[in-house]
């Protein structure tokens, strides 16, 4: 709450989240935010998952915080946690892989993805400190809704972070409204009712559901939560202004023995998935919502 | 809240603050200090205790850089406190190594001393001690808490100087630093640490720190600060679905009668009050009273729940419920509400759970259940809710999820609450019809906490019956193998798990600990959010018996009552066992015979086995 205000300071989380939407906007698709566990399968080969990951383009990182009960995850997800955890990484490790990730020039918005628990027991305002000073632009807490969420909301507020708010299709429209205008950087539709992990096919109803969000938000809006294939991706790209992918990214690099090799094509061809084939749609003719 | 625990001299007194719960240890390199310590026996102390991941802190005055460097490399110590004259340079030159400890006379000196020492960048950036001039170190003097308060709203601040158990939540509360330490208010003589008084300074200074959290309006499912719904955006529609139905149906005559109707033609309550005679006489101390949900159809208190809960599901249009179970005792019980109202049943139970209660397993399959084992995690109860609330979220429209406990986001806690508080109405009752009076003492066992909130709940009010659950010692808790939440203050700290927000057994990142307990029930790492309140506020006392006092009062109870209890409902007679020799003739003690131990034969067996064979 008493972050020093300098005039000459570095972009605020809150500035790279919008100016990576908007750069992705400018280029005519979607932002592509690729998820990737912070310590899986250990710290180092993470770091170098994640540095090829942006090297590949992708605009925003989700950086996944292990938990040992990550209950809105599916199987994949909670393996890497899982493993991360068994690695030995920590809350305190996390930020340290995200600092080192901006010494090594890393520049693209990182978002931190974890469980509230975690965060508890750090201590909140000291985690929104520690997580702006090593990098990071904004953080998602899955299991803390708008109701619980004021402590840390002030915290991400006083250290210039996001905290990026979540909706489901099920959420009525005075949720819809209630989370679109607290949330920052971007709003994050949960594709379906269920926990994280790849799917064979995008649920029905997603337009609406991402129609009516859009209608109430301020912010860009990215769906993430089963999309797993290049085709799925330019779907959702084309009803949404951000594609997270997660499951089906940490899969491939699993399956692969070159994990930062099999990460780099896997973003590539999501990008190239979600880039707009000539002659469809130019840039100018993308509709767009800035953060006001 | 952090704690530091400074001055310490011996590995003895290091290990109990580390049980005690202490954050950070400091270590004293002063040599007119009445605690001060050599390097060399820091260093044998600072070995033991590096694994633990407490965070250890030289103490130094007037020492240069490279003493500095060179007693915390060869010590293995984490950070530097440095509490003397030290040039502005020295900290300069230390980085991320050392923090200052200031101990300004007034406002005025604390600005200077601000210009001279910036704040360290991460936490503590300082410490604060009361102004003595001419000495260093803990002088045991208060510090100006005003001066600390400003200081504190600044950077994470480490306040020292004079606290003790009486003063800390006072200071924690004026001064919100980040962490408090002290030396002489927890000693028992000069430079002897003792543990019970550092467990009260503990315990005082991190409940005054959530006490102080920002005040938000009071919400529907908060106890105290606990409770709450920290649950994932998917669930948060349906959690208010669940609310609004659950409203309803307690304001609804009709559904109030359908449920004490099966509770007295299918249940069989009331369940009876018995009487212990020969366990009374064997113990020579307070008569004991048994309240018998282990004579409740199904064998435990757990079918209460369960059925409210059904009928509610039913009332609500769903067609499918999911359960998770430890013991098998809740996914029985929801087995056998879903067959009478006619509704598809899933049960979540870890694998470990499977294997040890395969009575129960076979139970739920022919009451037309379907078991899905789960291998996530530890494979017990917490990785069954967690496989539960998964389901729960992938079918949320036409599933209703049966918690079993009075666990999970509101309103589970508080509907679970008032399914079981018929055990206690029953009880209370009771034990004035057959005794004239009521009880001193009501005694449960406390897994997620149902059995037991439901039998206090009539008591509350009563302020002469005291209200004593009993956690799950496991193999004792300086093993850490355990389950309890309020008994081990090292690992049971605030923490969110499963949708609330309660006392957790964690470890100093906040992932959940792993439990052990030798009955499955119990063998869980939080608590239902209600009694961390009632701990807290004083109105419960929350004690533990080890595996071992469970199993010996089964076999008591067996012998001089002809029952078997639960392993679960054991730990709840252990504590009676203990309690009423040192009680007179006249005083009564009820406990909850929460549920009966056929399920449990195999582990008792299994275990008396090897006593024996030991013993050969």
């Amino acid at each position: 709450m008493n972050a020093p205000r300098d005039l000459n300071r570095k972009p605020t989380g809150l500035e790279r989240i919008r100016a990576a939407f908007q750069a992705a906007n400018r280029a005519g698709r979607a932002a592509l935010m690729p998820y990737f566990t912070l310590g899986y399968p250990d710290a180092a080969a993470s770091l170098e998952v994640i540095a090829a990951i942006a090297g590949a383009g992708a605009d925003l990182i989700e950086l996944g915080v292990p938990f040992s009960d990550p209950l809105a995850d599916g199987p994949t997800i909670q393996r890497s946690t899982q493993a991360a955890l068994e690695q030995g990484m920590t809350v305190r490790g996390c930020l340290e892989l995200t600092a080192r990730l901006r010494e090594r020039g890393v520049s693209q918005a990182l978002l931190l993805m974890g469980y509230a628990n975690p965060m508890l027991a750090y201590g909140v305002e000291l985690y929104a400190a520690d997580a702006a000073r090593a990098g990071a632009d904004g953080l998602i807490i899955p299991d803390l809704p708008l109701e619980e969420a004021a402590q840390a909301q002030a915290a991400c507020l006083a250290n210039g972070l996001a905290l990026v708010y979540l909706l489901s299709p099920a959420s009525p429209p005075e949720r819809i409204a209630a989370a679109a205008g607290a949330t920052s950087g971007f709003l994050y539709l949960v594709s379906l009712n269920g926990v994280t992990g790849a799917r064979s096919r995008l649920p029905e109803g997603l337009e609406g559901f991402v129609a009516r969000a859009r209608a109430a938000a301020r912010t860009p809006v990215a769906v993430g939560f089963g999309i797993s294939t290049p085709e799925q991706a330019a779907q959702v790209g084309r009803l949404a202004d951000g594609v997270i992918v997660g499951s089906a990214l940490i899969d491939s690099v699993s399956r692969s023995a070159q994990p930062a090799r099999a990460a780099a094509e896997f973003v590539g061809n999501m990008l190239s998935a979600l880039s707009p084939q000539p002659p469809g749609k130019g840039a100018g003719e993308r509709s767009f919502v800035g953060e006001n | 809240m952090k704690v530091k625990i400074c001055g310490i001299t011996s590995l003895e007194d290091a290990q109990a603050a580390v049980r005690a719960g202490a954050d950070l240890l400091g270590f004293n390199f002063y040599p007119a200090s009445p605690r001060y310590i050599s390097p060399q026996a820091c260093r044998a102390i600072a070995e033991v205790l590096r694994p633990t991941g407490v965070c250890l802190v030289g103490v130094f005055v007037n020492a240069g850089v490279e003493e500095v460097r060179s007693t915390l490399a060869e010590c293995g110590l984490h950070l530097a406190q440095l509490s003397g004259d030290e040039p502005p340079e020295v900290l300069a030159e230390l980085g991320g190594l050392a923090f200052k400890a200031l101990r300004p006379a007034d406002s005025q000196a604390l600005d200077g001393m601000l210009a001279r020492y910036p704040a360290r960048a991460s936490a503590p950036a300082w410490l604060l001690d009361a102004a003595r001039p001419g000495e260093f170190g803990g002088t045991g003097q208060s510090a100006d808490w005003r001066l600390a308060a400003g200081l504190a709203a600044r950077a994470p601040l480490l306040l020292a100087g004079g606290l003790k158990p009486e003063n800390v939540a006072a200071a924690v509360r004026q001064v919100r630093p980040w962490g408090v330490d002290v030396a002489s208010g927890v000693e028992s003589t000069t430079g002897r640490k003792d543990f019970h008084k550092m467990v009260e300074f503990i315990q005082a200074a991190r409940r005054a720190d959530l006490a102080a959290e920002p005040a938000s309006a009071p919400r529907a499912g908060k106890y105290g600060p606990y409770g709450g719904q920290f649950a994932p955006e998917v669930l948060m529609p349906a959690l208010a679905e669940l609310e609004e139905a659950y409203a309803a149906a307690q304001s609804d005559a009709a559904f109030q009668a359908e449920f004490e109707r099966l509770l007295a033609e299918y249940v069989g309550r009331p369940t009876p009050l018995s009487y212990a005679a020969r366990l009374s006489e064997a113990l020579g101390g307070a008569r004991i009273y048994l309240k018998r949900e282990d004579l409740a159809h199904t064998g435990a208190h757990k079918i209460n729940n369960a059925l409210g809960q059904a009928l509610l599901a039913r009332r609500m249009g769903k067609r499918r419920i999911v359960a998770e179970t430890g013991a098998g005792q809740h996914g029985v019980a929801s087995a056998t509400a879903a067959a009478l109202l006619g509704l598809e049943c899933v049960v979540y139970m870890g694998e470990v759970d499977i294997a040890r209660q395969q009575p129960n397993v076979q139970r739920m399959r022919l009451l037309g259940a379907e078991v899905r084992p789960v291998q996530s995690g530890s494979r017990t109860l917490k990785d069954a809710v967690n496989e539960a609330i998964r389901d729960w979220v992938a079918n949320v429209g036409g599933t209703y999820y049966l918690l079993g406990s009075a666990l999970g986001p509101h309103p589970y806690p508080a509907m679970v609450r008032d399914f079981q508080s018929v055990i206690g109405r029953e009880a209370r009752a009771q034990i004035l019809a057959q005794a004239g009076r009521l009880p001193d003492a009501c005694i449960a066992c406390v897994g997620g906490g149902s059995n037991a909130i439901g039998l206090f709940q009539a008591f509350r009010a009563d302020p002469g019956v005291a209200l004593v659950g009993v956690e799950a010692g496991g193999e004792g808790l300086a093993t850490g193998r355990h389950a309890a939440r309020f008994g081990d203050p090292r690992k049971g700290r605030p923490g969110v798990l499963h949708g609330t927000f309660t006392y957790l057994l964690q470890d100093a990142d906040g992932q959940v600990a792993q439990t052990h307990s030798i009955s499955a029930g119990l063998d869980y790492p939080a608590v239902g959010p209600e009694h961390a309140f009632l701990h807290d506020s004083g109105r419960a006392e929350y004690t533990s018996a080890e595996d071992g006092e469970a199993l010996a009062a089964f076999q008591m109870l067996a012998r001089t009552e002809g029952i078997l209890p639960a392993l679960e409902s054991a730990h709840a007679v252990a504590e009676a066992v203990r309690r009423a020799p040192k009680m007179s003739r006249g005083s009564i003690l009820l406990v909850n015979l929460s549920g009966r131990g056929d399920k449990d034969l195999d582990t008792v067996l299994g275990l008396l086995d090897r006593q024996t064979g030991g013993a050969q």
